[in-house]
Parts: C-alpha cells; structure tokens; sequence
C-alpha cells in the first residue's frame, strides 16, 4: 500500500539528516500506525507520503487510485460560518448521509450551529477528522487526529472509521502505545535517527468494535513496542 | 643635562601658548560677536547687498561674525527675532505691521526695496495696462492670502473698482496657466522671477511688460531690514555697526563696477541662475533699490509705509492703527 | 469607541495647546509668535464656520482617495501576494510609484488635472496607498496553513478563498490599518491642497501661513483632529460590526 525507499531526508539549517536509507513499508490496506517518541520524524514522514514535503531523496510510493490526504491535530476551520454549514459546504455530492451518520457517532450533532472558534479542542479535532473522511482518500494520514478525545468518544471513532473504510489505508500517529497496540495492525516504530535500522514493524491487535480483545495478545504487542523504541 | 631639560621646556612653553591664546579668546573686545541674520528669501539678487556685505568682509570690519541665512516660506524672521534665534532679518512692510498689530516688538532699520518689486507681467502684444481700469475683465493672478493680493485689492479701490470687475484668479509657484494663456497677468518680482519669465516668453517670440502698482499709487513697502526692540535699547552700538555694515554692502553691490564680483557671491548660493541672467537681474534690482541717486540706500519710505499701514487697515488685516510711523528708525548713512 | 477616540484628541489637542500657551508665558511672547487664548478663542468664533466647510470638502475628497487607496492596495495586494515573477513585478512598479515625492509629483498632476478635486485626489489616494499596501501584501501573502491546508489538499483553494481566509484571519489588523490610514489620507487631502488646490482646508492653512496668523491654524487643526477623531472611531465601530456581522454568518 504504502512504499518508502531510501529515503534521505534533512530539514535546511540542520546538522544531520533526519532520515538517512529509511525504508518503510505498509503492505495492505487496514488501519496502521506511526509511532515514536517526539522529533523522531514521524511528521516528516507522513508529509513525505502525502507529498507535502518533496525535497527528499529516495522514493515513495502510495498505491490506491485516489489521493493520500494529510491531516493533523491544529488545523481550524474558517470562523465565518458555523460548523455545520462548513460541513454542508465541505461534503462532496452523494455523501450527506455519511456525513450525518459521521455526526452522530462522532458526537457532534450539538455542535452544528456552533463557530469552530467556540468548541473545545477535542471538538475541534473531531470536527477537522470528520470532514476529511467525507473526501475522497487511498490514504488518510491522522496526525494526533484525536488529541484531546476522551477514551470512549476516541474508541467509538477509531471502531466506526475501521468499519466505514475496510478497504482504504489509515496512518495514525499516536503517543498513546495502549491505543496504537490495540487498534492498529501494523506499527512503524521510529527508533531515532542514529539507530539502524531507523525504523522496524510490529504488528498490533487491530481490533474491531464486533471482535473479543485478546488482553494478552494486546499486552504482547506494547511490550514490543516499548521495546522497539 | 641638555636633554633632561627639554622636555619641561617645551612644556612649559605649551602651556603658556594655550593659556596665552584662551586668554586673547576670552577677551571680548577682541571676539567677534555673533550674529544671525535671518533673509526673508532664498539667496538670488534680491539679497545681492546681504551676500556681498558677508563675503567682502562689510560685517569683519565692524567686528561681527554674521550667518545670513536663506529665508523661506516656513521663516518668519520678526519671530526669530522675538525667539532670539535672529538678531536681525528681512521682513515685509505687511510682516511687520501685522506684527506689530500682535504685540510684537519690531524696529525697521533700513528699507531696502524703494519699489516694490511685487508687480505683474503680461504680453505685451496682447493688451496694454496703462491704467488700472484696463485690468476690467482679465483674468488677474493674486497669491490669497500673500501681499499680491493685498496690493491688487488695493489698486482696484484706489478707482473704486470691485473686486467682481476683474477675474481673480489664484496661483502659486508654477507658471503653467500663464504659460498656457489661462491666466493672463500674472503676478511676479520682478527683478528675479520677471527676468526668468520675459526671457522665456522672448523664446518663443512673445514681448512683455509689467504692471507697477507703484506707478499707479499704491506703494506697498517691501523687504527691510528689522531688529527687535529688545535689541535696539540694550545694543544701540551693535544695531549701528550692523546697519552700516550691511548698507554699507548694498552699497558697494549696486556699484556697476562690482557687479562680477556681486555675480560671484551671489552664485556660491544660488546655482541654477546663469550669469547672464544674473546680469540682469541686479540692473534690474538696482532701480528698485535706489532709482534716484539722491535717495541713500535703505532710505525708509515713511509716507510708503503709514500708505502700507493703512491699505491693511482698510482691508481688515489689522484691526486697527498700529503707528508704525513709530518703528521706523530714521538714520543711514554707509 | 467614538467617545474615547475623541476624548482621547481633546487631551492631546488641549495638552499641545496648553504647552504653547505655556512656552507663550514662559518666554513673554507676543500674540504674533504664539497667539494668546482669547485671540485663538475669537478667531475661532470668527472662522469655525467657514474652516468647518472647509474641512468638510477636504474630508470628502479624503474619504473618496482612502476608498480608492484602499482598493488600489488590495488589487495590488492580492495580485503581489504571491512570490512568482508577476507578483515580484506589481510590488517592485508599486513600490517604485510610491519612492517619488508627492511635491515632486505635483506640478505635473496640475498641467494633467489642473487644480481642482481631482489632483487633491489623486494625491491623497497616493499618500494614503502605500502603507495599506504594505500591510495588504503583508497580509495576503502570509498563509494561514492551519486553515488553508484542508482547502489546498482537497483542491478547494481557489484564490478568492485564499483572500477570504487571510482577510478573515487578519480583519483586526486590516480594520486598524485601515483606520490609521484615514490620517493619511486627510494628511494627503492637506498637502494636495496646500501645493495645488484652491480650496479645502489645506487652502486655507496655506493662506493662513502667508499671514502668520497661527490661531487660525490652531483653529484649523482643531477642526481636523476633531473631524478625523471621528471618522477614524466610526471606521474602528464598522470594522468592530463587520467582524462581528461576518462572524455571525
């Protein structure tokens, strides 16, 4: 699904590059993460997928048909309109019924009439979420998305995002290793830049909201996350 | 030995030098006072006497450093001289009076300009202005608010003319509607600004002439020279030696025979003003500054100025007399 | 908003004048350096309202030249915002219109225009332009990414929503701006009249300084600061209602 090579990568002013070979590889389609301490270049990476960064060497390459779409946790929406009329504007033809089920499960059917500029950040993430998963995307790169979510509202969109979009691909950054363990399948782990290799895979639980957790299995895959990084 | 010796000497003789020289700087009658005199224009021909007297030394030998300073439309020399910034200045007869009108205490020391050179030009092959009726139904240019206006409002009265009679139109510095024929007569001085102008319009071919006020009864005083009262009461002496120094200069500028050496003091100031022109600019100058031979220069014109007084009083610029007869110092001789 | 701005001018005007009239005192001078204020008084009763009509032209053709600035400087703004040749090109022709002096300038705009309402135009608009157009490219070519982001992935940011949202996001900066700019345009109206007009109040400031007559002066900028006291709070008030209006949708 996703496919980076040699990946060679430094920030102008910086000493050393950030990414020096680095290969990373998501192989299917599914719910993945990106995962790692602060700095490691997490964000770098995903702006290297969606394209937002392009002088780097090296190749990637994000198959899927449609387009690879990067969002992240501080984006706003304009202050002129409500949240629900930004939304209305927003939601391609055809998916105004997604969009209100999206509103209903996200917790937001409140907030509609509200300015952005009046919601709380949690609120904010989940409405910024909300209207890129009504675009069309291969790939959505969530940023610390639902920074500031509380667990259940959190457990409640990761369940529905998996079961709307079985067949599209998902990045997740996330600090949080408990979340990522349990509803991602496949983990890149940055290790930091001066360890080889830079990166390795774990595979997580990926669990759906219709499946038993298996709490050892779960408690497996943190610890070699933790050990990873 | 001889060495050891040397070095107190020197010393000594060191600081007997600059104890002798603070010693002969100090001593006031051996200083130079110092003066600003404060013109009421840029430097051009008008100020031929001013310049000259600062360059040949007029000033030097009664014993002042005098700074001419170029004047402007933003300088007002009577308030320098209330604010000590000018010992002396140039001002107009209307500067003056108004001043005076406001509690200010000015003395006129000398009255350079015996006519004014504040006239009007026109073409000469278009009309002729012999009398002051034939400006009936021209379009007449007046500075509103400067001392144009005041004279041509005063020429109108003196034959009962109103002001409706002739078309005043307002100008400033630029030309271009009297170039363009727009404004027909136009007002300048003219010993400067007139010389520049007839030359142009010759250019293309065209005459001129000029519109006197002062041949037509109204004789507005122009430049003079002030000081404040203050001045005048305390330093006498100074006041003296100034205006002799000064007419002394106009004197020897408005001499034929100077007239290189006019040219030359005054072009270190005013760069843009050829020499030929400059020729004729100060024989221009110097019939207005003595156009009768028995006249000294500087003369004060005291019939010219109680005119002056009551040209302002009749068209509400005072409120009332101000005796300016009173501030006139009757005096000259170079 | 309207009463403090001119609250605050009638501090300033009174502390200036009070500090002349101070200096007057100090120094002993007579009322035809600085006048004394009884004389200022009379000449304000003999003069306020002809100065009054006088500022009020000079304030219409000061309002009309800021309209005009105001919208030179966004066209220029928003067609310099960006850093490609064109844009380089319109900010560095802008920039260099503005580098000649206005005194310079003037006696060619009266051969063009001649003396009247549309050479005090043309001047002012000139004057008050430039820092709006600083401002208008600081604006327009500084992105709001937090915003823009979502619009320019998903290929929605066509230019006239790119404006919206840097207006939107700056409309504090651009109202204060644009309040501070009506100075600039009165100022202008000022100079306009006072090198090439016949009438307004810069006319008659300039005929006010051939007589040296510095009451009516302080009469005039009485009216002026008054006058622009209360057009710049009005401009502060639309401003405040139009962020407000267009945050209410």
């Amino acid at each position: 699904m996703i496919a980076c090579r040699d990946i060679t990568f430094r920030y102008p002013g910086a000493e050393a590059p950030l990414f020096d070979g680095l290969d990373v590889t998501i192989d299917k389609p599914g719910f993945h993460a990106l995962f790692g301490p602060s700095g490691v270049g997490k964000t770098t990476l995903a702006k290297i997928i969606s394209g937002d960064i392009d002088n780097f060497t090296g190749q990637v390459e994000a198959i899927g048909g449609m387009r690879c779409l990067y969002t992240y946790n501080r984006e706003r929406l304009p202050g002129w309109s409500s949240v629900g009329r930004h939304l209305e504007k927003t939601t391609p033809p055809g998916r105004q019924l997604l969009r209100d089920e999206f509103i209903n499960h996200f917790g937001l059917a409140k907030l509609m009439g509200m300015r952005y500029s009046q919601l709380s950040m949690g609120q904010c993430n989940r409405v910024n979420l909300l209207r890129y998963l009504l675009q069309d995307f291969s790939i959505l790169i969530m940023d610390e998305s639902l920074a500031n979510v509380d667990e259940p509202t959190r457990q409640t969109i990761l369940y529905k995002i998996k079961s709307i979009f079985p067949k599209a691909g998902f990045l997740y950054i996330s600090h949080n290793v408990v979340e990522v363990a349990r509803f991602c399948d496949q983990i890149v782990v940055f290790r930091g830049a001066h360890q080889s290799p830079q990166t390795c895979r774990i595979n997580g639980q990926d669990h759906r909201e219709d499946r038993p957790l298996d709490k050892t299995a779960l408690e497996r895959s943190m610890l070699e996350i933790m050990h990873a990084a | 030995m001889k060495t050891r010796l040397a070095f107190p000497r020197i010393t000594a003789w060191i600081l007997l030098c600059v104890v002798g020289s603070s010693l002969i700087s100090a001593d006031p009658a051996l200083a130079k006072e110092k003066i600003a005199y404060r013109l009421k224009w840029l430097i051009n021909a008008s100020t031929a006497g001013d310049v000259f007297a600062l360059d040949h030394g007029f000033f030097s030998e009664q014993g002042m450093d005098v700074a001419v300073k170029a004047g402007g439309p933003e300088r007002d020399a009577v308030r320098e001289l209330e604010l000590g910034y000018a010992q002396f200045g140039v001002a107009s007869a209307d500067q003056v009076i108004r001043a005076l009108a406001k509690g200010a205490s000015v003395v006129v020391l000398a009255q350079l300009f015996q006519v004014n050179p504040l006239q009007w030009i026109y073409r000469a092959d278009d009309f002729s202005l012999t009398r002051i009726q034939d400006l009936a139904g021209r379009t007449v240019g007046i500075t509103y608010g400067g001392n144009d206006a005041t004279i041509m409002r005063a020429l109108l009265a003196t034959v009962g003319m109103d002001e409706h009679q002739v078309r005043l139109a307002s100008v400033r510095y630029d030309y271009t509607p009297f170039f363009q024929n727009q404004v027909t007569i136009w007002p300048v001085y003219r010993n400067t600004q007139g010389i520049f102008l007839s030359d142009k319009l010759a250019a293309g071919g065209e005459r001129v002439a000029f519109f006197d006020p002062s041949e037509h009864g109204v004789r507005f005083v122009a430049n003079s020279v002030v000081t404040s009262t203050q001045m005048m009461d305390h330093h006498p002496q100074r006041v003296g030696r100034f205006t002799r120094a000064l007419l002394a200069g106009w004197q020897a500028a408005m001499a034929p025979a100077n007239e290189s050496a006019v040219i030359r003091a005054v072009a270190k100031y005013d760069r843009d003003t050829s020499e030929a022109v400059m020729r004729r600019q100060l024989t221009a100058t110097r019939q207005m500054i003595q156009p009768d031979p028995d006249i000294p220069i500087g003369h004060i014109d005291a019939t010219a100025w109680q005119q002056t007084e009551q040209i302002m009083i009749r068209q509400g610029l005072i409120s009332g007399p101000v005796n300016v007869i009173g501030r006139l110092r009757r005096h000259h001789a170079p | 908003m309207l009463h403090r701005r001119v609250f605050q001018f009638f501090i300033v005007y009174l502390l200036g004048i009070g500090l002349l009239f101070g200096i007057k005192l100090a120094l002993n001078l007579s009322d035809y350096v600085i006048p004394g204020p009884t004389g200022v008084w009379h000449t304000g009763q003999a003069e306020f309202s002809r100065y009054m009509g006088d500022v009020l032209d000079t304030f219409a053709v000061a309002v009309i030249g800021q309209v005009l600035s105001i919208l030179m400087a966004l066209g220029v703004g928003v067609a310099g915002r960006r850093a490609t040749w064109f844009g380089s090109f319109i900010k560095v022709a802008a920039y260099n219109v503005q580098a000649y002096p206005i005194v310079a300038i003037a006696p060619i705009l009266f051969i063009l225009l001649g003396d009247g309402f549309l050479t005090r135009l043309f001047i002012a608009a000139m004057i008050c332009y430039f820092p709006l157009l600083l401002s208008v490219i600081g604006i327009m070519s500084e992105p709001v990414v937090d915003i823009e982001h979502f619009y320019r992935v998903t290929g929605r940011l066509r230019w006239q929503l790119e404006v919206k949202i840097r207006a939107f996001e700056n409309l504090h900066k651009l109202t204060t701006v644009i309040s501070g700019s009506a100075t600039l345009a009165m100022a202008g109206t000022i100079v306009a009249e006072f090198i090439a007009a016949n009438a307004g109040i810069g006319y008659s400031i300039r005929i006010a300084l051939y007589q040296s007559d510095l009451s009516k002066i302080l009469v005039a900028l009485f009216i002026i600061g008054i006058t622009l006291s209360l057009y710049q709070g009005i401009l502060e008030l639309l401003g405040a209602g139009l962020k407000k209006a267009w945050a209410a949708g």
